[in-house]
């Protein structure tokens, strides 16, 4: 595991975890309001929104994708990228963190990269900001990223 | 019909303005120094699909997406 405290991931949980604060908190009030019955339009409400935001980012995630990298992740829920200064393949697996794979000559996950873009973004806006990253501005985005290690079948590479 | 789409918590954020008319333009160019200067990344895509990450305002791009600036995991 990288020596980096994971200050995004935490970011992004204390973020999630306050979110669903506020959320629970708006549910107690309306029962407060309403103690015999669960405001039914509350929940939904919150359920449509939630799938909503993520529905969109995958939507753009999509009409960014090349047609080849669509097919895959329609597939398999992950596409492969080439960094444009080392012409390594990268996978970018669904998610929000510790989601992409360098891959080996043989298109095996050698070690893991996390970086994402500030903020609470969902899932296929982190995907595509992490494929263009990696697509114009690999070192870059290397440079600011943590490394992680990855199980590969019987060996694990362990990084720091 | 330009875009500028802008990643946020909503998933994104659209701001459309008329390409052919100036003040639009303007706004528009004004945007963009405003989120690039902010440190947010600007990209279009290319006639062949692929992204292209831009420092100045490209005025002929359909759509320039936009996205927060990278951090370490």
């Amino acid at each position: 595991m990288s020596k980096q405290p994971l200050p995004n991931a935490k970011e992004r949980l204390r973020l999630f975890l306050s979110e669903c604060g506020r959320r629970a908190r708006g549910l107690c009030d309306s029962l407060r309001r309403q103690p015999n019955r669960i405001d039914s339009r509350f929940v939904l409400a919150f359920r449509y929104r939630y799938w909503e935001r993520e529905a969109r980012g995958l939507e753009l995630l999509k009409e960014w994708l090349s047609p080849e990298q669509f097919a895959q992740y329609e597939a398999k829920s992950y596409f492969e990228v080439t960094g444009c200064h080392s012409g390594k393949r990268y996978r970018i697996n669904r998610g929000t963190s510790m989601n992409i794979h360098e891959l080996d000559g043989a298109g095996r996950p050698r070690l893991g990269w996390c970086f994402a873009p500030q903020g609470h973004l969902v899932a296929g806006d982190v995907m595509l900001a992490q494929k263009i990253a990696l697509e114009t501005d690999e070192r870059g985005a290397l440079a600011v990223a943590n490394r992680f290690s990855v199980l590969t079948g019987p060996r694990t590479t362990l990084l720091h | 019909m330009a875009t500028l789409i802008v990643m946020d918590h909503t998933g994104d954020t659209r701001h459309n303005f008329d390409a052919k008319n100036a003040d639009a333009l303007l706004k528009a160019e004004e945007r963009f120094k405003e989120l690039t200067g902010a440190g947010f990344t600007a990209a279009v895509r290319t006639a062949f699909g692929e992204a292209v990450v831009k420092r100045t305002f490209d005025p002929n791009a359909e759509e320039t997406l936009f996205f927060p600036r990278l951090v370490g995991g």
